[in-house]
């Protein structure tokens, strides 16, 4: 049984938000991790760039493959998470906390509005 | 015990479709491991020891002397190996695992059904059975873009020649008039899977590719045509 917390929204393409203030925290949901196996490789996008949801800006590569991974919101990245490139495992052991990969600074906060809910997310991946 | 891994060169580099390339690493001398038509390898770079990606065999366990991994231009590994991977280029490999396995049973019809490079595993079924001239029937469904996309036609329609117990079917879901394609041309249904699968009780069904594939292979089998769990593997991508 994936994990899915119940203080974050979360994307259909599986990615999770975390929201403080007008900053979004970003990464992979417990059942994206589960589903793409042994992370081996984690590519994000640099600080400063403008982002439009649903726009591909990370890479994710796990022993079996390799996949983009869209933001759910728009706007400008400012922050990265340093040691999950550097140690990709991070995103399967610790996908809600030391496995986040950027921080946004949100342009459109009512885009927050289409994502899922929790519970929504636990009835997509049959939960 | 674990398995010993392995330093093994590229002996062949073949690019079998413009983004996809098969590579033979040769087994060192006196190596003669026991393994499974169907597992998978997972090999790595000498200078990157991190970065590990798994392919399922191509080649099958009566090929001896060499693995075979067929590579689409994905990601960093499948790109290194595509564009730049060559003869003489050396890669560590760590041995085959895997629960993907043909169930090679007289009476038994396995039906493979795979997306895009996710044939590759049917390559090494396919060859194992025709080799031993088994009475396994084995159906393979490949569902493809183009034409042009299809990865060992050539050799799947000379096993066909010489198993009649081996089907190899295509259907393109996005051929362009200029293809000239006059088979199927329609994604996988459930109507198709029944024609093909007439006899359920003694089939075992085969799912390998895509994520969105595997998945829709495995709610056809077990909803739709109502068949146990236990008579369908999946090989998933993530």
């Amino acid at each position: 049984m994936s994990n899915i917390l119940s203080d974050l929204k979360y994307a259909k393409s599986h990615e999770w938000v975390r929201v403080s203030g007008d900053i979004a925290t970003l990464g992979i949901t417990d059942h994206a991790q589960a589903e793409l196996t042994d992370i081996v490789f984690v590519e994000l996008p640099a600080v400063g760039r403008q982002v439009k949801a649903g726009e591909a800006c990370a890479v994710v590569e796990s022993v079996k493959t390799a996949s983009d991974i869209y933001s759910p919101v728009s706007g400008e990245i400012v922050a990265l998470n340093q040691p999950v490139t550097d140690n990709p495992a991070l995103v399967n052991t610790e996908p809600y906390a030391g496995g986040w990969f950027f921080k946004i600074k949100l342009s459109h906060p009512a885009e927050l509005n289409a994502l899922l809910s929790p519970e929504d997310y636990k009835k997509q991946i049959g939960g | 015990m674990p398995k010993e891994i392995l330093e093994m060169p590229i002996e062949t580099a073949t690019m079998e479709l413009p983004d996809t390339k098969t590579i033979r690493l040769k087994w060192p001398d006196g190596h003669n491991p026991d393994f499974k038509t169907g597992q998978f390898i997972t090999v790595y770079w000498p200078d990157t020891p991190a970065y590990k990606r798994a392919y399922s065999l191509s080649s099958c366990a009566l090929d001896r002397g060499f693995y075979e991994v067929t590579v689409k231009r994905d990601g960093k590994m499948g790109t290194r190996i595509v564009d730049w991977a060559k003869a003489g280029d050396k890669l560590f490999v760590i041995p085959p695992v895997g629960k993907f396995l043909p169930v090679y049973e007289p009476d038994k019809h396995l039906v493979c059904i795979a997306g895009g490079s996710g044939v590759t595993p049917f390559r090494g079924f396919a060859r194992e059975a025709t080799r031993r001239k088994l009475e396994t029937k084995i159906t393979v469904l490949y569902s493809i873009r183009t034409p042009a996309d299809i990865i060992f036609h050539n050799e799947f329609r000379e096993l066909e020649k010489e198993n009649p117990n081996f089907k190899f079917h295509v259907t393109c879901t996005r051929a362009l008039p200029e293809h000239n394609w006059t088979g199927r041309a329609a994604r996988i249904t459930s109507d198709w899977v029944k024609e093909i699968a007439t006899d359920l009780p003694n089939t075992v069904f085969y799912a390998c590719g895509p994520n969105a594939l595997v998945e829709f292979a495995e709610h056809l089998v077990i909803h739709e045509l109502g068949v146990a769990k236990e008579q369908m593997k999946t090989e998933k991508w993530g």
